[in-house]
């Protein structure tokens, strides 16, 4: 019984697989990824769209748009979310970046963006996909940013400055006493 | 003490005792005076680079801060006292020929007052050099000492408990190792 | 090999359809490179352009190569608008200057061609390059400032020691 189960379960994978490769069309899987180690308020989020084609044939005039960054919330810096590649064959993947500052801080929920696309050459109708979700992340403010991970130069630096009197006046004030009655040591010795 | 540096007489030895061990009241208060500076300065490295919560360790900051201070000025002391010995005997014959040359020209004076001169000159210029260096050489080590034990060897521990360890337990080591010299 | 075929085929058809080719092409081009890469595990390296071609041909697919790495041109929304981007390590990323050549359907199946047979792709000419430049990556800070203070404490302890030690000899 259970073998049979497995059989039909096994015939009809062969189906559909079969089934898919004859139909001859493209079937895209979409990607986006945040490519961050942290998200900081007015600082770069590079965003990457990749689109994978596990059809086998080509798709054509994919177009991607991404209407989850509202003018409000994100200033946008570099590369379109609005993008439309020509083709892409079958078993390749392309990828289209995005460059946007977030203008505020605190938790965002990065959704997906959306794709439309010819999964046939003579299709009539365009297929969507959605693409993967980043999710909820969140926004660091830079000023928080900033005292963790600055160098803290200014802070070191004032830091020298305050210790400085204290290592170097005792130094300058032995230094200048041991030197006088060395070179007066140094006079009697030669002659 | 006595008989350690064959280079004085007798004289001279209680002298240069006297002058070091008790402490004068101004090199004491300068000791004290340095040692609470150099002492609170770790407050700012905890406050801006560690992100100590100010307020929530003010108690802690007096406490280290005095503790720090008494044990800074102890090593001050301390190594002060080890130095002096040692740089008198350094110092010795060029404080003499320079105090010879100054007062060679003054014929009233008795060679005992001479002598006398010479070695409260010797005497100061010996505690002058062994105060300045002594501050210098604890403060030197104090601040290395906090450094990377703040920044790397109590990394991992909250800023309150590494400001306490840092600081206290660098002072208490200069301290210690100042009095193990002697 | 099948798929070979089909994709050569394609390409020769879209190849017929968009036959007229982009005279005297111009670009007008803007780039952004990521160059704070301090909170960023990959670089981004963006570049829009407007192509113009003097006999006015408008909305051809356009393919990019980069350091030997092959790239679609985005279309934009507006006309005659494209993107090419990619992304790169943060530690791999060299600075400099990026040649993007851009092909057209033609000279890109020329390409394919020339690679098919193992004749060199370089012998066809791109139909123009767009250079876009990276100044240099900042990753961060060269010394942590906690270590040249470490250092520079250590040095004057060091001539702190040195000192007591010619003393006390």
């Amino acid at each position: 019984m259970k073998w049979h189960i497995i059989f039909a379960a096994f015939a009809a994978f062969l189906l559909v697989t079969y089934a898919e490769e004859e139909e001859e069309a493209a079937r895209l899987l979409v990607s986006k990824q945040l490519l961050n180690k942290y998200l900081v308020e007015n600082m770069d989020i590079v965003i990457k769209y990749t689109v994978y084609n596990v059809g086998n044939a080509a798709a054509l005039e994919v177009e991607i748009t991404d209407n989850s960054f509202h003018p409000d919330h994100f200033t946008h810096v570099s590369g379109e979310l609005n993008a439309r590649i020509d083709r892409v064959p079958p078993y390749t993947n392309v990828s289209h970046i995005v460059v946007v500052r977030p203008r505020k801080f605190g938790y965002f929920n990065f959704t997906s963006a959306e794709v439309l696309y010819r999964h046939k050459e003579d299709a009539g109708s365009l297929q969507f996909a959605a693409s993967s979700e980043p999710g909820e992340a969140i926004i660091v403010s830079f000023r928080d940013y900033d005292k963790q991970f600055s160098s803290h130069v200014i802070d070191w630096a004032a830091f020298a400055v305050m210790t400085l009197p204290s290592l170097a006046i005792p130094f300058a004030l032995w230094y200048s006493s041991k030197s006088k009655y060395e070179k007066l040591l140094k006079t009697t010795k030669k002659h | 003490m006595s008989g350690k540096s064959k280079a004085f007489t007798k004289e001279e030895e209680l002298l240069l005792q006297d002058f070091s061990r008790n402490v004068s009241t101004k090199s004491s208060a300068l000791f004290y005076g340095n040692a609470f500076i150099v002492s609170a300065i770790p407050i700012w490295l905890f406050w801006r680079i560690h992100l100590i919560d100010i307020y929530a360790n003010l108690i802690s900051f007096v406490l280290v801060t005095l503790a720090s201070t008494y044990a800074l000025a102890l090593a001050y002391k301390n190594t002060k006292f080890v130095l002096k010995h040692k740089i008198a005997v350094k110092r010795e014959d060029a404080v003499t020929k320079e105090m010879s040359r100054k007062l060679a020209e003054d014929k009233k004076m008795s060679k005992k007052e001479k002598d006398e001169r010479i070695l409260w000159k010797k005497n100061e210029v010996a505690d002058y050099e062994a105060t300045t260096f002594s501050i210098f050489y604890n403060n030197a080590l104090f601040l290395a000492l906090v450094i990377v034990s703040s920044f790397y060897i109590l990394k991992t521990f909250t800023p309150a408990v590494n400001y306490i360890f840092s600081v206290g337990a660098t002072s208490a080591l200069l301290a210690l190792l100042s009095t193990g010299s002697q | 090999m099948n798929r070979l075929i089909i994709f050569s085929i394609l390409i020769c058809g879209i190849s017929e359809i968009f036959a007229e080719t982009c005279q005297k092409p111009e670009v007008i081009a803007s780039a952004y490179v990521t160059e704070d890469a301090t909170i960023l595990t990959n670089v981004a390296f963006t570049t829009q352009f407007v192509l113009k071609c003097s006999n006015g041909v408008k909305g051809i697919t356009l393919y990019a190569e980069v350091d030997g790495k092959s790239l679609p041109a985005a279309r934009l929304s507006s006309d005659n608008k494209y993107q090419v981007s990619w992304t790169e390590d943060v530690k791999k990323a060299r600075s400099g200057d990026y040649n993007i050549k851009l092909y057209d359907d033609e000279r890109y199946a020329a390409i394919r061609k020339a690679l098919r047979n193992g004749e060199d792709p370089n012998s066809v000419k791109p139909l123009v390059v767009v250079v876009l430049n990276n100044p240099g990556i900042y990753r961060g800070p060269w010394i942590n400032s906690e270590l040249l203070a470490v250092l520079l404490a250590a040095l004057v302890s060091y001539s702190a020691f040195s000192s007591k030690f010619k003393l006390l000899a």
